[in-house]
């Protein structure tokens, strides 16, 4: 093996190694069901928090809930949606910590995780500059271009978050020869 | 045994050897087609039955929950059905014969009878009574959501 390895990326290697076989780690990854059980946990949560995010994504876009106002929607939506996606980053954490050597050398994990800064980014961004400026009342009235934007961004990147995680099995390692 | 010899038929059909000789990424994409079913259906039955127990958007009518809850329950059940359906009948002999495929279909019969006779009857009232918008929430939700966990142990079973 002559292939030079970065040593930022050996360092990520060996820390990853470090994780996975931690003994957290290997508890979850040799169960035979708390890996599951987190997994199902996953799913579960995923589904609460990107249906949910749907829904109000949707409703920026005028195309659900057209007679309930967006600030209501925003404010009765959002304890839950933000609960579910503490669960979803609890348990996808855990899901990790089991299974980190092969996750940082897997070509749709990195995805996934650049789009989930980028929808955090854009969660962000309407949370700070956009939601503040939506009104209340007058629920049929179109929302702003910028909550429009925020909610196709929102649609888009979360998709492509579910369709990498799913895809995570399915893509070979970008390590030739495996890790070092 | 009969169960063993409609297994086989199922695998060897031609809809079968189309997809487990296609790419393997075919069947990753029917398994991301599947995942967003699933994830459509369950967020619909969470949202209808928060509106039913009183916690989500009270003040707002059950007709206008129930409508964004009917749109997504039936994308997603179409969505989960198909690509389930496919991936079965290429995989059929594996799975077909495990307990917890058997259990997955037994909660999934629960689930929509519980779906036709009770759920989407309670939805069509404006005023259901709460033992009902209960009673449909909480069966709809173990049911349902049990369908999803028996599906994602069946890869470890």
């Amino acid at each position: 093996m002559n292939e030079v390895v970065p040593p930022v990326l050996a360092g990520l290697y060996a820390w990853a190694e470090k994780i996975e076989y931690s003994a957290v780690g290997t508890a979850i990854a040799e169960s035979r069901y708390l890996f599951v059980l987190i997994e199902g946990l996953h799913l579960a949560a995923l589904a609460v928090a990107f249906g949910l995010l749907l829904l109000v994504d949707l409703r920026l876009l005028g195309a659900a809930l057209g007679t309930v106002p967006v600030k209501r929607v925003l404010s009765q939506l959002r304890p839950w949606i933000i609960g579910a996606f503490a669960l979803v980053f609890v348990s996808g954490g855990l899901l990790f910590w089991s299974a980190a050597a092969r996750m940082v050398a897997n070509p749709a994990f990195a995805i996934k995780l650049v789009l989930i800064v980028l929808a955090g980014i854009n969660a962000l961004y309407f949370e700070v500059a956009v939601s503040r400026g939506l009104v209340g009342e007058g629920a049929v009235a179109a929302t702003p271009r910028a909550a429009r934007l925020a909610g196709i961004a929102s649609i888009t990147l979360w998709s492509l978050i579910i369709v990498s995680g799913r895809l995570i099995p399915y893509l070979p390692s970008w390590v030739p020869g495996g890790i070092p | 045994m009969r169960l063993a010899a409609v297994l086989d038929t199922l695998q060897n059909s031609a809809v079968a050897h189309a997809i487990s000789k296609s790419d393997h990424l075919v069947g990753a994409t029917l398994q991301v087609v599947h995942i967003f079913g699933i994830v459509l259906l369950l967020s619909s039955l969470v949202l209808v039955s928060l509106r039913l127990l009183g916690w989500l958007l009270p003040e707002a009518p059950l007709s206008v929950v129930a409508r964004e809850g009917r749109r997504f329950f039936r994308i997603g059940v179409t969505l989960a059905v198909v690509s389930g359906t496919l991936i079965f009948i290429a995989t059929a002999k594996l799975y077909g014969t495990k307990w917890i495929f058997g259990l997955k279909m037994v909660l999934f019969a629960a689930a929509v009878a519980i779906h036709v006779l009770l759920l989407s009857r309670v939805l069509r009232q404006e005023q259901p009574s709460p033992a009902a918008a209960r009673t449909a929430a909480a069966l709809s939700l173990v049911l349902w959501f049990g369908v999803g966990f028996a599906g994602r142990m069946i890869g470890f079973a």
